[in-house]
């Protein structure tokens, strides 16, 4: 498999800057997989586990990646993430807390319009995190 | 005669130790908080130079659609996003900045998104238009706030309320220099032409699903970002001035200390001989 050069950012800083042979996704219009040779495109993220393989032979590295753009151009794939957790860095009580949380807000009647959209938007995340750290 | 002079010499070094006292205590506290913004400003940094260098990349390729952000259009107002400071005391930051935003936008019939209350307070005085003076705590915004903001600008920009949108923010080149700066944020088009061309081939770029949905979607993210990011710039700037600033008054205090004893000295040197002279031509007398 050839490899390809990527970037992974994020506004905590650089999450990862090397070669990877494989990598996937979720985008707005759903999953995607990348592999060398990629036309150039850009994309938008959506909340998703994400997974990259750094070479071949190993087993992918799984992250929940949430928000953002992907693109790719010359074959090199820059991921520009709001927030981007390896599993293994994930705070499995905090994604836990931050369920509970969400969702007693969710069943609050009495939650404005905004709040009730930032639960949900919360919820997902937190969804999202708990799913990829249990995942490994 | 020389009492008096000696008193007036005291009471000033006394004031000039307390005023020492001050600015040596502002400046640790700025180097201190500097060394969290610069951890912060250059952890975010290669964030905001991926973000950016995408999307000259998407600017420079962008010509077989057209969307409201990368469409052109006659600019009749513009809208300044300004980062400045909270306090005032960190030497020309805060009017380097803002002296920047008014030369540049002189010509132009403009408005103002301040950051920090400096920036507030200066716009509302030139009585020029605010979009929102919530954000008047540069050092209390957080990522999210930076996020409501590129949301609230990009709707205010496809209602067509201005026609442009500029960053101005203060870098962080290194403890000794910061330098003033703005990037032009939308439409795209003037990010594409401050990006060099190579070779004017056009590339074909694939916009998954499709390029309005994929540009609704990242827009508000490069806003967001670059202006996170330029906070960050700005906030390390910001100390980094202020410690420089700091560090020269107390300088300056002990400067003048130095010479206010030296004088001190020489006028109860002076009192003292005028003693003796008066006692010996007492005795002679």
């Amino acid at each position: 498999m050839n490899a390809f050069h990527l970037q992974i950012v994020t506004p905590d800083g650089l999450v990862y800057d090397g070669e990877a042979v494989q990598l996937s996704v979720r985008a707005i219009s759903g999953d995607l997989g990348i592999l060398a040779n990629h036309i150039d495109m850009v994309t938008a993220l959506g909340m998703g586990p994400a997974s990259v393989r750094l070479d071949e032979g190993s087993a992918p590295r799984k992250a929940a990646c949430i928000g953002g753009l992907l693109t790719v151009s010359n074959g090199s794939v820059k991921l520009v993430a709001t927030t981007f957790e390896w599993a293994e860095d994930i705070d499995k009580q905090r994604a836990e807390n931050a369920y509970q949380r969400a969702k007693s807000v969710l069943e609050d009647k009495n939650t404005s319009e905004r709040d009730l959209k930032l639960a949900e938007a919360k919820l997902k995340r937190a969804l999202v995190r708990k799913g990829v750290a249990n995942s490994i | 005669m020389a009492g008096v002079s000696m008193k007036a010499i005291k009471t000033r070094i006394k004031s000039m130790s307390s005023t020492k006292q001050i600015t040596k205590a502002m400046e640790m506290v700025a180097a201190s908080k500097l060394r969290k913004a610069q951890n912060k400003a250059l952890e975010s940094r290669p964030y905001f130079e991926t973000l950016y260098a995408a999307f000259t990349d998407i600017a420079a390729n962008v010509q077989d659609f057209s969307s409201p952000f990368t469409e052109h259009r006659e600019v009749k107002k513009s809208c300044y996003i300004v980062i400045a400071g909270d306090r005032g005391l960190a030497g020309g930051y805060n009017s380097n900045i803002l002296k920047l935003v008014t030369a540049q936008a002189a010509q132009k019939d403009f408005c103002v998104m301040p950051i920090g209350k400096k920036a507030v307070e200066y716009f509302r005085h030139c009585g020029v238009p605010i979009v929102s003076e919530t954000y008047a705590e540069a050092a209390e915004v957080t990522i999210g706030d930076c996020f409501t903001v590129a949301k609230l600008l990009s709707k205010l920009f496809l209602s067509g309320e201005f026609d442009e949108i500029v960053l101005a923010y203060t870098n962080f080149v290194s403890v000794l220099n910061q330098s003033p700066a703005t990037i032009p944020l939308l439409p795209l088009e003037h990010l594409g032409k401050t990006a060099e061309k190579d070779g004017g081939s056009a590339m074909l770029t694939l916009y998954e699903p499709d390029p309005v949905t994929v540009f609704d979607a990242i827009i508000p993210e490069y806003l967001g970002g670059l202006i996170y990011g330029a906070l960050c710039e700005s906030v390390a700037a910001e100390q980094a001035a202020r410690r420089t600033a700091m560090d020269s008054a107390t300088k300056n205090a002990e400067e003048m200390i130095a010479d206010l004893s030296l004088k001190y000295n020489r006028a109860r040197q002076g009192a003292i001989t005028q003693e003796i002279t008066e006692i010996v031509g007492g005795s002679e007398a």
